[in-house]
């Protein structure tokens, strides 16, 4: 079975793979908030330039993030219709003012999922885990998403299982009421089975001593290149809204 | 000798009101290996889970070293009674098999050193030394329940008990589980194992229980595949090697130790051979086809039902 998977490029040598799991978090994560944060075409302009030139620096493949981003934009296109309706001056009018606020809205959607993969993509999904725990990000959060990355898998093999059963009795899918049905039952029995998994998870837990609290060990130390990496991202981030400042001041 | 696991009289209901297990008792020793074998659905799993307080029915019928299970002592018990679960997947849920191992160990507070120590070593019982970063849902099914054996071994238990250890696996991870099991005991653990896998009894346990809602048997492992009728009655068998043996004296081939694996055989058949002067003697006599066709009879019951004939 092939999965898709986020960290399907942690082993690449890169300055960003090379950066310590916790800074890497909390500096790339801080320009995401400080591109999402714009109100500025061009400035999400520089925003976006900045997110491409750290996925180039991490030498993730292009055709793996287009891959993802097809959905983002997927997502987006919408925008573009309904902005230039939604802003309103009296009565319905095509604003082309709107058509720059969807723009605005793809270019920082990109942004931001274009940094996701330099974020989680350089790096083996556990070091994610762990770096969030350090991060002293409420352990119940990091629980939740250890084990949703972990039973994904085993979801899809399940349901891959169910659906090729159904295909070896000659389902088809057509857009009918017995296609939905059956789906609908057979995503229904996927509920069921991960009920009944969770419990046993949970046993096999409690088995092995949980208390409600998980507990890592890491290798984690910060060097003086891994500062000097977050400092460098931090003032892309604040750079950008020191640019907004000083650009708005021009205006008055 | 202590009794390391001491149940009597369990009874227990499933949520819906079917009653799982009726009057259920057992004393297992320390050192012992010991099997349970019994039908789907006789109840294996759910008595499994009582024995280190997952569930909780009836009052201080499970014992473990002399001491009942309480809400205070639960945490000991399941550092002394490490379960070993059916489906790998149920039991490998963190994101490196260095963490799954581990898992146990940092739960029992032990220091960093400690727990990477045990870690090492359980890893290297199971032959999994160098998957530490490994991901289980990377892992081949032999592989998961190897690193799932291991993740109950870092917590040294002194009681190990394993759900179907063998079901699902090829030959060779097979009889290397086989063998780990045997190692196991050999140091010393305290074991028992619910399983399907009859063939795999008599390697790994001594005493035999057999369980179908409630104890229908128990004895050596002998004595309990010497009762084929029992066995039949209720959807079990015994290992081949048996079978051939039943089918030999068919054919006039006496013998007084049954022998129920193929060490045994090839150790009873050369026994045999040198004390007959060279040979051993078949031949078809009188009651030869009567008995064959007894023998048949029951196997072919098998293979009527699946033919559906």
């Amino acid at each position: 079975m092939e999965y898709i998977e986020i960290d399907e490029y942690h082993h690449l040598m890169s300055p960003i793979h090379q950066w310590d799991p916790r800074a890497k978090i909390v500096s790339i994560l801080t320009l995401i908030f400080s591109v999402v944060l714009l109100y500025d075409l061009e400035l999400a302009a520089l925003g976006l330039i900045f997110a491409v030139i750290l996925l180039l620096i991490s030498k993730i493949p292009l055709k793996f993030v287009m891959w993802h981003l097809r959905w983002v934009v997927l997502f987006i296109l919408p925008f573009f219709l309904i902005m230039p309706f939604a802003v309103l001056e009296g009565d319905i009018t095509v604003n082309p003012e709107g058509f720059e606020y969807a723009f605005l809205i793809l270019i920082k959607a990109i942004s931001a999922v274009i940094l996701i993969f330099p974020m989680i993509g350089t790096m083996r999904f556990n070091s994610t885990a762990k770096a969030l725990e350090r991060l002293k990000i409420p352990n119940k959060i990091v629980q939740m998403i250890i084990f949703t990355y972990r039973y994904i898998f085993v979801f899809i093999d399940e349901f891959s299982d169910i659906s090729r059963s159904l295909d070896s009795r000659g389902f088809r899918r057509r857009t009918n009421m017995h296609t939905i049905r059956t789906l609908g039952k057979a995503i229904g029995m996927l509920f069921v089975k991960s009920y009944e998994r969770s419990e046993r998870v949970y046993n096999a837990m409690c088995s092995r001593g949980y208390t409600g609290n998980l507990k890592t060990f890491d290798k984690f130390e910060m060097m003086r290149n891994d500062w000097v990496k977050m400092f460098i991202v931090m003032g892309m981030a604040i750079g950008l809204h020191l640019l907004h400042f000083i650009y708005f001041m021009e205006m008055i | 000798m202590r009794k390391a696991i001491s149940v009597s009289d369990l009874n227990y209901k499933y949520p819906d009101g079917t009653l799982a297990l009726k009057d259920v008792s057992m004393d297992i020793f320390e050192g012992e290996s010991v099997a349970l074998i019994g039908p789907n659905g006789a109840g294996k799993s759910t008595f499994l889970l009582h024995l280190n307080g997952v569930l909780k029915e009836g009052d201080g019928a499970v014992k473990i070293f002399g001491n009942e299970i309480h809400d205070r002592n639960i945490h000991e018990i399941r550092r002394k009674v490490g379960i070993v679960f059916q489906d790998p997947d149920d039991q490998l849920f963190m994101p490196t098999v260095f963490d799954d191992v581990a898992f146990g160990p940092i739960n029992l507070g032990l220091g960093k050193d400690e727990v990477e120590r045990r870690v090492k070593v359980a890893l290297e019982k199971v032959g999994l030394s160098g998957y530490e970063d490994r991901s289980p849902h990377h892992l081949s099914f032999g592989e998961k329940k190897r690193a799932s054996f291991a993740t109950v071994l870092s917590m040294e238990p002194d009681i190990l008990v394993l759900d179907e250890p063998t079901s699902n696996l090829d030959p060779k991870s097979r009889s290397e589980l086989i063998n780990t099991i045997k190692e196991l005991n050999d140091d010393g653990k305290t074991i028992i194992t619910a399983t399907h896998d009859l063939n795999a009894v008599p390697d790994i346990a001594g005493r035999v229980y057999v369980l179908d809602k409630t104890i229908v048997a128990q004895g050596t492992t002998r004595e309990v595949f010497e009762d084929l009728d029992l066995l039949r009655k209720i959807n079990l068998d015994v290992p081949e090697v048996v079978r051939l043996f039943e089918v030999l004296r068919c054919f006039g081939y006496d013998y007084e130790n049954l022998p129920l694996s193929i060490e045994e055989a090839i150790s009873h058949l050369t026994q045999a051979i040198e004390s007959e002067g060279g040979h051993i003697h078949l031949h078809i006599h009188e009651h030869t086809h009567e008995r064959l066709s007894r023998t048949k009879e029951w196997h072919n019951h098998h293979t009527v039902k699946k033919s559906g004939k």
